[in-house]
This record gives C-alpha cells, sequence and structure tokens, in this order.
C-alpha cells in the first residue's frame, strides 16, 4: 500500500457484489484476466476498460455485501485498482481486501464525482478533492491493518513479521 | 461499560486487552475448519507461505462435505489433495460421509465454551450454539491461523435478542429465525454479533440451539453466541470437548439493539420462494401444492429434526406424487436415525433417507433437483432462485415438521396439529 493515493474517480453503485462482477464465479471456465476485462460490466458496461491502473472506485454502501471469494480482490488488483471508497462494505470483502492489499476508506461519499482527481491520505485519515476545495477525514486503519497492506497482504506481511509484531 | 460475549472472547484470545465494538484485535485462535468447496483456494494460500512447517495444523480439521460423493473428476482430485495435507500436515480429516463440517466440529470434540473457533463458511456462526466465537473466513485467513495460531479480527457491535418463553409444541427453533428474517429482513443483523438468551432458548435442546445460531448467518450475523448451562456442557463432555471455559455477558453490556420476541405465541413459520426473509404463517400458505420435500442441511437435519419427520410420517405414506429426500447431518446422527428405527420408519414411508452431506443443499452434487414449476418445501437455509438447480421452481423454507407435514398430505399443513407436545429425538 502507499500511503498517499492519487487517482481518478469511478463511480459505482450501492450494494455492489463483488462475487457477481469481480470473480469468476459465475464465469466457469474463464480467468481472472478475463474477469478484470469485464469487471462491473452488469451494473456499469465498459467500467473496466475505462479504468485506468491507479484509479480509485467510489461507490455506494456495503460495496461487496454477501461477497465472499478473495478472487473478488485479486481482479479488483489486476485491474490496478489503487482503493476503494464507501460508507461501508461487506464484512467478508473488508477482511479480503486487507488481506490481499487493497486499501480501502470507510467514509460517507457526498461530492465525490466521476473522473475527479481524489488524493488519499491512508495514514492521516484524509481525503482531498483539491479543485473542489474538498476536504474529509475518515478514520484510518489500525497500524497493524496499515502493515498488513504496506507489505502488499497477509501472507507477505506474516512472511516479514511472523510473530505479528510491528515493532 | 460492561463486556458482551463477543467481545469477552475476543479480548480474552488477544491476551486480555481491554476491546469494544469496532476495534481490531489480533487473537489466538483455538481450531480452524476448511469445506472443500474452499479448501483448493486455501491450499493455495498456504502454499505461498514459505513455511514448511505449520505448527497449528493440529488445530485444523478439513471436511469433505460439499462435494460427497464427489460429482466430477476435479472435485474427486481436490479430496485427493485434501487428504494428502491432512497426512502430512497432522490435521484432522471428515471424509466423504462423516457430515457436514458445522455438525461434525462439535461432534469431534473440536470445540468449547469461550473458544474461538473460524471455517471457511459463512455457517461457522453454528458454533455459538456452544458458548464459542465461531464466525466465517476465507482461505487467506486460514493459512495465517496455520502459519501463525492468530488471526485478526475487527469486534462487531452485539445485539441481545431475548426468546421470553418456552416454544409451544409443533414450533421450533427454526421459526423463531424466520419470524426474525420477517421482522429484520435479510441484512438485519448484518456484522453483528447475536446473542440469544431468555426461557425461549434454556428450554431447547442442543439441536435447536444450533439452528438458531447456524441460521443466524441468513440474517447477516457474524456470530450468535448463547450462554452456556448444564446442557451444554452434559453435550460437550459426552462429546470430549477440552475443559469449557464458560463466558457470561456483564450485566451493563452495551448492545445496539434489544429485542424481545414472544415465543409462546409464534405460529410455525414459511419462508415464500425466492427470498428468505418473505416469511408468512405457515397458515397463510396452507392448502399449497407441494412436490418435492427435503429435510437435511447444517440448518436442520440433525435428529431432533428427523424425529419430527418420523413422528408424522411413521405408519404413512408420502402422499401419492410426493419426492421426499432426508439426509442427516452427520454419519453420527444417521447411525442414531439407524438404531431408533427412523431409517425404516421413513423408508417404509417412501423416503429417500441418503449419506450426510451437503450435495443435496445447493445443487452440488445434482440429485435433488425439481423439475418446472415444482413446488419444493425444504428445512435448508437458502431458497433464492435456482438454489436447487431450477430457477422455474420456488422453494419453500420452513422447520422439518412443517415440510413433514406438506409430504404427507402433499399440500402446506400446518404441523401443530400433529403434535400435542414437544417432542425430541
Ligand atoms: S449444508 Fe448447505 S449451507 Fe450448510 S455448509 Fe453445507 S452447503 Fe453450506
Amino acid at each position: 500500500m502507499k500511503t498517499l493515493i492519487v487517482g481518478k474517480i469511478h463511480l459505482l453503485g450501492e450494494k455492489i457484489n463483488t462475487d457477481l462482477h469481480c470473480s469468476t464465479k459465475y464465469l466457469p471456465g474463464k480467468d481472472s484476466a478475463y474477469a478484470a476485462k469485464h469487471a462491473f460490466d452488469g451494473v456499469s458496461p465498459g467500467f473496466a476498460t475505462s479504468f485506468a491502473t491507479g484509479d480509485v472506485i467510489v461507490a455506494g454502501s456495503d460495496f461487496g455485501i454477501n461477497s465472499s471469494r478473495e478472487q473478488a480482490i485479486q481482479v479488483l488488483r489486476l485491474m490496478g485498482v489503487a482503493a476503494v471508497i464507501a460508507p461501508s462494505f461487506g464484512r467478508q470483502f473488508f477482511r479480503n481486501a486487507i488481506n490481499n492489499g487493497l486499501s480501502l476508506v470507510e467514509a460517507p461519499i457526498e461530492g465525490l464525482s466521476q473522473g475527479d482527481e481524489v488524493s488519499l491520505d491512508l495514514q492521516e485519515g484524509q481525503l482531498k478533492v483539491e479543485k473542489k476545495s474538498l476536504v474529509r477525514s475518515f478514520s484510518a486503519l489500525p497500524t497493524f491493518a496499515q502493515a498488513i497492506l504496506n507489505a502488499g497482504g497477509l501472507i507477505p506481511f506474516l512472511e516479514a513479521h511472523p510473530d505479528w509484531s510491528i515493532h | 461499560m460492561g463486556l458482551t460475549l463477543v467481545e469477552k472472547i475476543l479480548s480474552s484470545h488477544a491476551g486480555d486487552i481491554p476491546v469494544k465494538a469496532g476495534d481490531m484485535v489480533v487473537a489466538n485462535v483455538d481450531f480452524a475448519m476448511m469445506h472443500d468447496a474452499r479448501a483448493p483456494n486455501a491450499l493455495k494460500m498456504i502454499q505461498k507461505l514459505k513455511a514448511s512447517h505449520l505448527p497449528y495444523a493440529k488445530q485444523t480439521a478439513l471436511v469433505l462435505d460439499h462435494h460427497s460423493p464427489p460429482q466430477n473428476i476435479e472435485a474427486a482430485n481436490a479430496h485427493i489433495a485434501m487428504r494428502a495435507f491432512a497426512k502430512q500436515q497432522g490435521s484432522h480429516l471428515y471424509d466423504t460421509g462423516d457430515g457436514i463440517c458445522h455438525q461434525v466440529l462439535p461432534e469431534g470434540g473440536h470445540l468449547s465454551c469461550g473458544d474461538l473457533v473460524v471455517g471457511t463458511d459463512t455457517h461457522s456462526t453454528t458454533y455459538g450454539a456452544f458458548n464459542a466465537l465461531g464466525t466465517g473466513v476465507e482461505g487467506t485467513d486460514v493459512a495465517a491461523v496455520l502459519m501463525t495460531g492468530k488471526l485478526w479480527f475487527k469486534v462487531p457491535q452485539s445485539m441481545r435478542i431475548e426468546l421470553l418463553a418456552p416454544l409451544p409444541p409443533g414450533v421450533w427453533a427454526k421459526d423463531v429465525t424466520l419470524s426474525l428474517l420477517k421482522r429484520l429482513g435479510a441484512e438485519g443483523a448484518n456484522y453483528r454479533s447475536l446473542e440469544y438468551v431468555g426461557e425461549g432458548v434454556s428450554a431447547m435442546g442442543i439441536d435447536e440451539r444450533m439452528t438458531l445460531s447456524n441460521h443466524a448467518a441468513e440474517l447477516g450475523a457474524k456470530a450468535a453466541i448463547l450462554e452456556a448451562d448444564e446442557k451444554t456442557l452434559a453435550w460437550l463432555k459426552a462429546h470430549g470437548a477440552r475443559e469449557p471455559r464458560v463466558v457470561k455477558a456483564d450485566s451493563d453490556a452495551g448492545y445496539v439493539e434489544r429485542l424481545s420476541v414472544d415465543s409462546a405465541h409464534l405460529a410455525p413459520q414459511l419462508a415464500r420462494g425466492h427470498q428468505i426473509d418473505d416469511v408468512c404463517d405457515v397458515g397463510e400458505m396452507a392448502g399449497q401444492k407441494v412436490d418435492l420435500a427435503f429435510v437435511g442441511t447444517c440448518t436442520n437435519g440433525r435428529l431432533d429434526d428427523i424425529a419430527q419427520v418420523v413422528h408424522i410420517l411413521k405408519g404413512r405414506r408420502l402422499a401419492s406424487g410426493v419426492r421426499m429426500i432426508v439426509t442427516p447431518a452427520s454419519r453420527h446422527i444417521y447411525l442414531e436415525a439407524l438404531r431408533l428405527g427412523y431409517v425404516e420408519a421413513l423408508t417404509r414411508a417412501g423416503v429417500m433417507v441418503e449419506p450426510a452431506g451437503c450435495g443435496a443443499c445447493a445443487n452440488i452434487t445434482s440429485h435433488v433437483i425439481p423439475g418446472d414449476q415444482q413446488v419444493v418445501i425444504s428445512s435448508a437455509n437458502r431458497n433464492f432462485k435456482g438454489r436447487l438447480g431450477n430457477p422455474s421452481s420456488p422453494i419453500l423454507i420452513g422447520s422439518a415438521a412443517t415440510v413433514a407435514a406438506a409430504a404427507l398430505t402433499g399440500k402446506v399443513t400446518d404441523p401443530r396439529e400433529f403434535f400435542v407436545d414437544r417432542i425430541y429425538a
């Protein structure tokens, strides 16, 4: 995880089930690369095509709800998603994101529009859209969760810190 | 402010540090489970660990229950890999026919009061029936537990649900959950830990308590923990569980919501296809023709459930044209059902009794598929469109007794007419 992220916003709606949109669960015989090219087609046709590495997804509440597969996170990472901002996340999606090195920001999304350039300070818990003079704070993740993200996920984190200690 | 059950268990497993809802903690895990539907991913994650020695693998069970018996080469091969892993690492292995993960874990004595148990499955909430914290995780989580014995958790908020009185005859734990689904909706308890308390819970046996904790997953709950009493302790002892570390919630614990259920006056409930929270009293649908009846799964495939079916069908025949399948939740339950004469009574009544497993629950082994527009009545936990392999077929969900009453008459029937007392296996 980079603690500072600057990227263009791509909007999605409420209660997006990422199993449905970002895994091969419903695409038997297809691989993750295929899933990454067609991610979110069902709710926003062409979404993945206009997405560039380093961009940010901004979505409605309960993003990733009822999504239990970590493969969905791997697909989001293949797409180059730098972070997802939403008012709330599905529980297992939240776990899987941290475990697989995808940064999440739990914050209200009012005022964030398609195409805005947003900058995120994950350590300080601050979100900015400079051209709109919008500044919003959010609660940063605890240090160990940030360390997991910094390491790129739980498995690389444990290789470096097999006792979970970060000091 | 005092602590809820989930806060107490997470606090004690995180080194007795103070915790409150919303905190993130790293906690010691007592036991982990992976089943054959998710183990291939977990084993992939475990392979990414450079560690060749997994010190906590012995506190893990691998369960071959979803693809049981395996329906294709891929599933059979996944089983080969799981057996080899268990043998190499010294993990417990439950093979095909042994039963559904959430049943074999407690039966195998793998969990006790106060424990923290994770499994690669949403219904891992079941372990809450034993005053333990059971919750669902994914492959990377299991890999971390096998390597370090620990995992991170976000402490959930708690919701207290009091069942004011014992349930009347013909009404079961299943009906309680269905009534809550009607009240709260399918996501009504999202990410929360439920605590079921009250006389209604004390009166229940372990089988029904397991239904309460298990079925909390449909409410969106992360856990559903019950208090322990003599029944809990006796059951655990009989199954060789570790010494219990009973936990009690503090009287001033903080709950986001408190509810009570007027359980003495609850009627049998039925969820209509295709939504688990579209629930009505059975009476409202009385007379609806049914074609296929199913009793089984980790929610309602236990001995008490089978006893309800036997009570209604013994010495009788299924309605003409109705097909019925009963799947005990474990080999142990199957053997008990044999010993008690249940299997013979059901077989004579026209029921097909099959070996323990998940196969029928989510159309994994494809042998309970309804025909076009056929109406299914089932004691399972989910009824979304196509769950049993035919989207044109609605699935009604009710207690085992409700399912059996419909199978006997060929139409939705209030099961209370068959019960003067509450019966147990
Ligand atoms: S019985 Fe059904 S719900 Fe329960 S673990 Fe098996 S597949 Fe899942």
